[in-house]
Protein backbone atom coordinates (compact mmCIF):
# COMPACT_ATOMS: atom_id res chain seq x y z
CA UNK A 1 0.00 0.00 0.00
CA UNK A 2 1.40 3.29 -0.85
CA UNK A 3 1.28 6.10 1.83
CA UNK A 4 -0.40 9.39 1.18
CA UNK A 5 2.73 11.29 2.18
CA UNK A 6 4.60 9.38 -1.18
CA UNK A 7 1.96 10.44 -3.73
CA UNK A 8 3.71 13.07 -4.92
CA UNK A 9 6.87 11.31 -6.19
CA UNK A 10 4.88 8.61 -8.03
CA UNK A 11 3.26 11.76 -10.42
CA UNK A 12 5.44 12.55 -13.51
CA UNK A 13 3.61 15.53 -15.69
CA UNK A 14 0.48 14.36 -14.21
CA UNK A 15 0.71 10.16 -15.35
CA UNK A 16 1.85 7.82 -12.88
CA UNK A 17 5.36 7.29 -12.80
CA UNK A 18 6.09 3.56 -12.42
CA UNK A 19 3.82 0.73 -12.89
CA UNK A 20 0.79 0.37 -10.31
CA UNK A 21 0.71 -3.23 -9.23
CA UNK A 22 -1.37 -5.47 -6.77
CA UNK A 23 -0.06 -4.60 -3.09
CA UNK A 24 -1.15 -8.22 -1.80
CA UNK A 25 0.20 -10.51 -4.79
CA UNK A 26 2.51 -7.85 -6.89
CA UNK A 27 0.17 -8.21 -10.07
CA UNK A 28 0.87 -6.01 -12.87
CA UNK A 29 -2.70 -3.82 -13.30
CA UNK A 30 -1.49 -1.02 -14.86
CA UNK A 31 1.91 0.17 -16.84
CA UNK A 32 3.87 3.76 -16.33
CA UNK A 33 2.25 6.64 -17.61
CA UNK A 34 -1.45 5.06 -18.40
CA UNK A 35 -2.97 6.61 -15.81
CA UNK A 36 -3.85 10.19 -15.30
CA UNK A 37 -3.51 11.49 -11.73
CA UNK A 38 -7.05 13.16 -10.22
CA UNK A 39 -8.32 14.48 -7.14
CA UNK A 40 -11.70 13.88 -5.78
CA UNK A 41 -13.75 12.32 -2.69
CA UNK A 42 -15.41 9.35 -2.97
CA UNK A 43 -16.08 6.65 -0.87
CA UNK A 44 -15.23 3.22 -1.74
CA UNK A 45 -15.83 0.00 0.35
CA UNK A 46 -13.21 -1.40 2.48
CA UNK A 47 -11.55 -4.25 1.71
CA UNK A 48 -12.47 -6.38 4.75
CA UNK A 49 -16.16 -6.32 5.60
CA UNK A 50 -17.77 -7.76 8.45
CA UNK A 51 -19.32 -11.02 7.59
CA UNK A 52 -22.87 -10.16 8.13
CA UNK A 53 -22.88 -6.56 6.60
CA UNK A 54 -24.82 -6.58 3.41
CA UNK A 55 -24.47 -4.77 0.58
CA UNK A 56 -26.61 -1.58 1.28
CA UNK A 57 -24.83 -1.38 4.75
CA UNK A 58 -21.05 -0.73 3.34
CA UNK A 59 -17.92 -0.01 5.39
CA UNK A 60 -16.76 2.47 3.08
CA UNK A 61 -13.74 5.22 3.39
CA UNK A 62 -13.55 8.59 1.71
CA UNK A 63 -10.54 8.64 -1.12
CA UNK A 64 -8.96 10.60 -2.49
CA UNK A 65 -6.22 10.32 -4.81
CA UNK A 66 -6.63 8.75 -7.96
CA UNK A 67 -5.34 7.04 -11.45
CA UNK A 68 -7.70 7.82 -14.47
CA UNK A 69 -8.40 5.26 -17.29
CA UNK A 70 -10.50 6.05 -19.76
CA UNK A 71 -10.39 2.94 -21.80
CA UNK A 72 -10.19 0.03 -19.65
CA UNK A 73 -8.66 -1.63 -22.11
CA UNK A 74 -5.44 0.07 -20.91
CA UNK A 75 -5.16 -2.45 -17.89
CA UNK A 76 -2.95 -4.71 -17.86
CA UNK A 77 -4.45 -7.14 -15.88
CA UNK A 78 -7.77 -6.23 -13.71
CA UNK A 79 -11.10 -7.61 -12.44
CA UNK A 80 -14.48 -6.03 -12.56
CA UNK A 81 -17.10 -6.75 -10.31
CA UNK A 82 -20.88 -6.73 -11.05
CA UNK A 83 -22.55 -4.12 -11.50
CA UNK A 84 -24.01 -2.14 -8.02
CA UNK A 85 -25.17 1.34 -8.36
CA UNK A 86 -24.11 2.19 -11.76
CA UNK A 87 -20.37 1.19 -10.46
CA UNK A 88 -18.31 -1.71 -10.78
CA UNK A 89 -15.18 -2.34 -8.36
CA UNK A 90 -11.78 -2.82 -9.94
CA UNK A 91 -9.63 -6.08 -8.31
CA UNK A 92 -6.77 -7.32 -8.45
CA UNK A 93 -7.12 -10.18 -11.28
CA UNK A 94 -4.78 -12.91 -9.65
CA UNK A 95 -5.37 -12.70 -6.13
CA UNK A 96 -8.88 -10.83 -6.40
CA UNK A 97 -8.49 -8.27 -3.33
CA UNK A 98 -10.38 -5.34 -3.71
CA UNK A 99 -11.86 -2.89 -4.50
CA UNK A 100 -8.61 -1.29 -5.55
CA UNK A 101 -10.68 1.66 -7.82
CA UNK A 102 -13.99 1.52 -9.58
CA UNK A 103 -15.63 2.04 -12.82
CA UNK A 104 -17.92 4.40 -13.89
CA UNK A 105 -20.77 2.67 -16.12
CA UNK A 106 -21.83 6.24 -17.21
CA UNK A 107 -18.52 7.70 -18.20
CA UNK A 108 -16.81 4.16 -19.22
CA UNK A 109 -14.20 5.55 -16.88
CA UNK A 110 -11.82 3.61 -14.19
CA UNK A 111 -10.35 5.20 -11.15
CA UNK A 112 -7.64 3.39 -9.26
CA UNK A 113 -7.24 4.37 -5.93
CA UNK A 114 -3.45 5.12 -5.09
CA UNK A 115 -4.09 4.32 -1.70
CA UNK A 116 -4.70 0.47 -2.20
CA UNK A 117 -2.40 -0.30 -4.46
CA UNK A 118 1.70 -0.41 -4.87
CA UNK A 119 4.03 2.14 -7.27
CA UNK A 120 7.10 -0.15 -8.43
CA UNK A 121 8.60 -1.18 -11.86
CA UNK A 122 9.44 -4.86 -10.57
CA UNK B 1 -5.24 8.03 -27.23
CA UNK B 2 -3.27 5.54 -29.44
CA UNK B 3 -4.24 1.83 -28.71
CA UNK B 4 -1.28 0.02 -26.81
CA UNK B 5 -2.43 -3.60 -28.22
CA UNK B 6 -2.30 -5.60 -31.25
CA UNK B 7 -5.31 -7.49 -30.59
CA UNK B 8 -8.94 -7.88 -28.10
CA UNK B 9 -10.72 -11.02 -27.69
CA UNK B 10 -14.05 -11.58 -25.99
CA UNK B 11 -13.67 -15.19 -24.77
CA UNK B 12 -16.48 -17.00 -22.77
CA UNK B 13 -16.30 -20.20 -20.87
CA UNK B 14 -19.47 -22.26 -21.15
CA UNK B 15 -20.45 -25.87 -19.28
CA UNK B 16 -22.78 -27.13 -16.78
CA UNK B 17 -23.09 -25.72 -13.52
CA UNK B 18 -20.35 -26.93 -11.02
CA UNK B 19 -17.97 -28.40 -13.68
CA UNK B 20 -15.41 -25.63 -11.90
CA UNK B 21 -15.75 -22.21 -14.66
CA UNK B 22 -15.47 -20.13 -12.24
CA UNK B 23 -12.69 -21.65 -10.60
CA UNK B 24 -11.35 -21.59 -14.10
CA UNK B 25 -11.54 -17.54 -13.79
CA UNK B 26 -12.05 -16.47 -10.60
CA UNK B 27 -10.55 -18.16 -7.21
CA UNK B 28 -13.42 -16.50 -4.31
CA UNK B 29 -11.76 -16.77 -0.96
CA UNK B 30 -13.02 -16.23 2.16
CA UNK B 31 -12.41 -16.87 6.06
CA UNK B 32 -14.71 -18.05 8.55
CA UNK B 33 -15.30 -14.47 10.01
CA UNK B 34 -14.53 -11.68 7.40
CA UNK B 35 -15.70 -11.78 4.00
CA UNK B 36 -14.20 -9.68 1.49
CA UNK B 37 -16.54 -6.96 -0.04
CA UNK B 38 -15.91 -8.34 -3.40
CA UNK B 39 -17.19 -12.37 -2.65
CA UNK B 40 -20.26 -10.85 -1.46
CA UNK B 41 -21.11 -9.00 -5.04
CA UNK B 42 -19.18 -11.52 -7.37
CA UNK B 43 -16.72 -10.68 -10.40
CA UNK B 44 -18.85 -9.96 -13.84
CA UNK B 45 -15.53 -10.17 -15.69
CA UNK B 46 -11.48 -9.76 -16.40
CA UNK B 47 -8.93 -8.43 -18.43
CA UNK B 48 -5.55 -10.34 -19.03
CA UNK B 49 -2.94 -9.34 -21.08
CA UNK B 50 -0.68 -11.88 -22.98
CA UNK B 51 2.08 -11.45 -25.19
CA UNK B 52 2.23 -14.07 -28.86
CA UNK B 53 4.64 -13.53 -31.64
CA UNK B 54 5.52 -9.97 -30.50
CA UNK B 55 1.70 -8.86 -30.36
CA UNK B 56 0.32 -7.70 -27.28
CA UNK B 57 -3.12 -9.50 -27.07
CA UNK B 58 -6.00 -8.43 -24.24
CA UNK B 59 -7.89 -11.08 -23.28
CA UNK B 60 -11.50 -10.21 -21.63
CA UNK B 61 -12.68 -13.26 -20.32
CA UNK B 62 -17.02 -13.83 -19.29
CA UNK B 63 -18.01 -16.23 -16.54
CA UNK B 64 -21.77 -17.40 -17.48
CA UNK B 65 -22.67 -16.39 -13.84
CA UNK B 66 -24.88 -18.69 -13.20
CA UNK B 67 -27.08 -17.85 -16.05
CA UNK B 68 -26.61 -21.77 -17.79
CA UNK B 69 -28.89 -23.34 -14.05
CA UNK B 70 -31.68 -21.86 -16.14
CA UNK B 71 -30.60 -22.74 -19.81
CA UNK B 72 -30.81 -19.05 -19.98
CA UNK B 73 -27.65 -18.22 -21.99
CA UNK B 74 -28.95 -16.07 -24.92
CA UNK B 75 -27.83 -14.02 -28.24
CA UNK B 76 -26.85 -11.27 -25.93
CA UNK B 77 -23.92 -13.21 -23.81
CA UNK B 78 -22.29 -14.52 -27.08
CA UNK B 79 -22.57 -11.54 -28.92
CA UNK B 80 -18.73 -10.50 -29.77
CA UNK B 81 -17.51 -13.12 -28.79
CA UNK B 82 -14.71 -14.35 -30.63
CA UNK B 83 -13.23 -17.62 -28.16
CA UNK B 84 -15.31 -19.91 -26.19
CA UNK B 85 -14.23 -22.16 -23.68
CA UNK B 86 -16.51 -25.67 -23.21
CA UNK B 87 -15.93 -27.03 -19.92
CA UNK B 88 -17.44 -30.53 -18.35
CA UNK B 89 -16.01 -32.18 -14.67
CA UNK B 90 -13.97 -35.29 -15.61
CA UNK B 91 -16.08 -36.88 -12.17
CA UNK B 92 -19.17 -35.91 -13.99
CA UNK B 93 -20.66 -38.10 -16.59
CA UNK B 94 -23.50 -35.85 -17.05
CA UNK B 95 -21.43 -32.74 -17.75
CA UNK B 96 -19.34 -34.37 -20.56
CA UNK B 97 -22.92 -35.34 -22.21
CA UNK B 98 -23.87 -32.07 -21.89
CA UNK B 99 -21.14 -30.21 -23.99
CA UNK B 100 -23.33 -31.57 -27.23
CA UNK B 101 -25.88 -29.67 -26.21
CA UNK B 102 -23.81 -26.86 -25.11
CA UNK B 103 -22.26 -26.84 -28.84
CA UNK B 104 -25.92 -26.51 -30.14
CA UNK B 105 -26.74 -23.82 -27.92
CA UNK B 106 -23.65 -21.92 -29.33
CA UNK B 107 -24.60 -22.70 -33.03
CA UNK B 108 -28.07 -21.26 -32.71
CA UNK B 109 -26.90 -17.93 -30.84
CA UNK B 110 -23.04 -17.35 -31.16
CA UNK B 111 -21.40 -16.20 -34.54
CA UNK B 112 -20.31 -19.17 -37.39
CA UNK B 113 -16.44 -19.00 -36.89
CA UNK B 114 -16.55 -18.64 -33.02
CA UNK B 115 -13.29 -20.79 -32.12
CA UNK B 116 -14.13 -23.49 -29.53
CA UNK B 117 -12.35 -25.28 -27.09
CA UNK B 118 -13.15 -28.10 -24.81
CA UNK B 119 -11.58 -28.41 -21.55
CA UNK B 120 -12.25 -31.69 -19.04
CA UNK B 121 -11.67 -29.86 -15.84
CA UNK B 122 -10.59 -31.00 -12.26
CA UNK B 123 -8.54 -33.87 -13.83
CA UNK B 124 -6.74 -33.40 -10.19
CA UNK B 125 -9.66 -35.98 -9.04
CA UNK B 126 -8.37 -39.44 -11.23
CA UNK B 127 -9.86 -41.68 -8.52
CA UNK B 128 -13.34 -40.01 -9.24
CA UNK B 129 -12.99 -40.05 -12.90
CA UNK B 130 -16.13 -40.92 -14.61
CA UNK B 131 -14.85 -39.35 -18.03
CA UNK B 132 -11.50 -40.95 -19.59
CA UNK B 133 -8.91 -38.77 -21.76
CA UNK B 134 -9.58 -40.47 -24.47
CA UNK B 135 -13.40 -39.73 -24.45
CA UNK B 136 -12.83 -36.27 -24.36
CA UNK B 137 -10.28 -36.29 -27.07
CA UNK B 138 -12.84 -38.05 -29.55
CA UNK B 139 -15.37 -35.59 -28.80
CA UNK B 140 -12.84 -32.70 -29.72
CA UNK B 141 -11.70 -34.89 -32.90
CA UNK B 142 -15.60 -35.15 -33.82
CA UNK B 143 -16.35 -31.67 -33.43
CA UNK B 144 -12.90 -30.59 -35.04
CA UNK B 145 -11.88 -28.52 -32.13
CA UNK B 146 -8.92 -28.63 -29.57
CA UNK B 147 -8.98 -30.30 -26.12
CA UNK B 148 -7.07 -29.99 -22.84
CA UNK B 149 -7.45 -31.50 -19.27
CA UNK B 150 -6.97 -28.91 -16.65
CA UNK B 151 -7.14 -28.63 -13.15
CA UNK B 152 -8.04 -25.02 -11.87
CA UNK B 153 -7.34 -26.48 -8.35
CA UNK B 154 -3.84 -27.32 -8.84
CA UNK B 155 -3.33 -24.96 -11.89
CA UNK B 156 -2.91 -27.33 -14.52
CA UNK B 157 -3.09 -26.45 -18.47
CA UNK B 158 -5.62 -23.40 -17.24
CA UNK B 159 -2.81 -20.74 -18.56
CA UNK B 160 -1.99 -23.06 -21.53
CA UNK B 161 -5.69 -23.47 -22.52
CA UNK B 162 -6.20 -19.86 -22.28
CA UNK B 163 -2.89 -19.23 -24.71
CA UNK B 164 -3.93 -21.84 -27.08
CA UNK B 165 -7.56 -20.47 -27.76
CA UNK B 166 -6.02 -16.87 -27.71
CA UNK B 167 -3.33 -18.42 -30.17
CA UNK B 168 -5.89 -20.11 -32.59
CA UNK B 169 -7.74 -16.72 -32.76
CA UNK B 170 -5.06 -14.72 -34.01
CA UNK B 171 -4.01 -17.20 -36.30
CA UNK B 172 -7.51 -17.00 -37.44
CA UNK B 173 -7.67 -12.75 -37.09
CA UNK B 174 -4.37 -13.08 -39.36
CA UNK B 175 -5.97 -15.01 -42.01
CA UNK B 176 -8.75 -12.97 -42.38
CA UNK B 177 -7.19 -9.87 -42.89
CA UNK B 178 -4.71 -11.22 -45.95
CA UNK B 179 -7.71 -12.21 -47.25
CA UNK B 180 -9.39 -9.11 -47.06
CA UNK B 181 -6.23 -6.92 -48.29
CA UNK B 182 -6.32 -9.44 -51.12
CA UNK B 183 -10.18 -8.30 -51.68
CA UNK B 184 -9.25 -4.62 -50.95
CA UNK B 185 -6.54 -4.94 -53.47
CA UNK B 186 -8.84 -6.70 -56.48
CA UNK B 187 -11.26 -3.66 -55.70
CA UNK B 188 -8.54 -1.41 -55.98
CA UNK B 189 -7.90 -3.17 -59.34
CA UNK B 190 -11.03 -3.29 -60.83
CA UNK B 191 -12.12 0.89 -59.71
CA UNK B 192 -8.43 1.34 -61.51
CA UNK B 193 -9.46 0.21 -64.79
CA UNK B 194 -12.86 1.03 -64.78
CA UNK B 195 -11.47 5.20 -64.15
CA UNK B 196 -8.30 4.54 -66.33
CA UNK B 197 -8.85 2.28 -69.09
CA UNK B 198 -5.69 0.98 -70.27
CA UNK B 199 -4.83 2.94 -73.78
CA UNK B 200 -2.60 1.56 -76.23
CA UNK B 201 -2.93 -1.53 -74.88
CA UNK B 202 -1.40 -1.14 -72.02
CA UNK B 203 -1.96 -3.29 -69.31
CA UNK B 204 -0.85 -2.34 -65.09
CA UNK B 205 0.61 -5.17 -63.96
CA UNK B 206 0.40 -6.03 -60.69
CA UNK B 207 4.20 -5.37 -59.71
CA UNK B 208 3.17 -1.64 -60.85
CA UNK B 209 1.00 -1.62 -58.14
CA UNK B 210 2.65 -2.48 -55.73
CA UNK B 211 4.97 -0.22 -56.12
CA UNK B 212 2.61 2.69 -56.00
CA UNK B 213 2.35 3.01 -52.16
CA UNK B 214 0.52 6.05 -51.77
CA UNK B 215 -2.12 5.03 -54.09
CA UNK B 216 -2.04 1.78 -52.46
CA UNK B 217 -2.91 3.29 -48.87
CA UNK B 218 -6.16 5.68 -50.86
CA UNK B 219 -7.24 2.37 -51.96
CA UNK B 220 -7.54 0.80 -48.60
CA UNK B 221 -9.20 3.74 -46.98
CA UNK B 222 -12.35 3.31 -49.10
Amino acid sequence: MTEVDNFTEQIINDKNKTNVRCQFCNSLMLKALEGKYCEQEIDVPLMEQKKDSAVDSLNTETLRHFWQIDDMMTFENIGFSHTVDGRKFLVCADCERGPVGYHELATKRCYLALQRVVHSDK
Amino acid sequence: MAKTYDYLFKLLLIGDSGVGKTCILFRFSEDAFNTTFISTIGIDFKIRTIELDNKKIKLQIWDTAGQERFRTITTAYYRGAMGIMLVYDITQEKSFENIKNWIRNIEENAAADVEKMLLGNKCELNDKRQVSKERGEQLAIEYGIKFMETSAKASINVEEAFLTLASDIKAKTEKRMVLYKVFLFNQCLLLQEANNPPKGGHQLKLTEIRTKDSWLSRCSLL
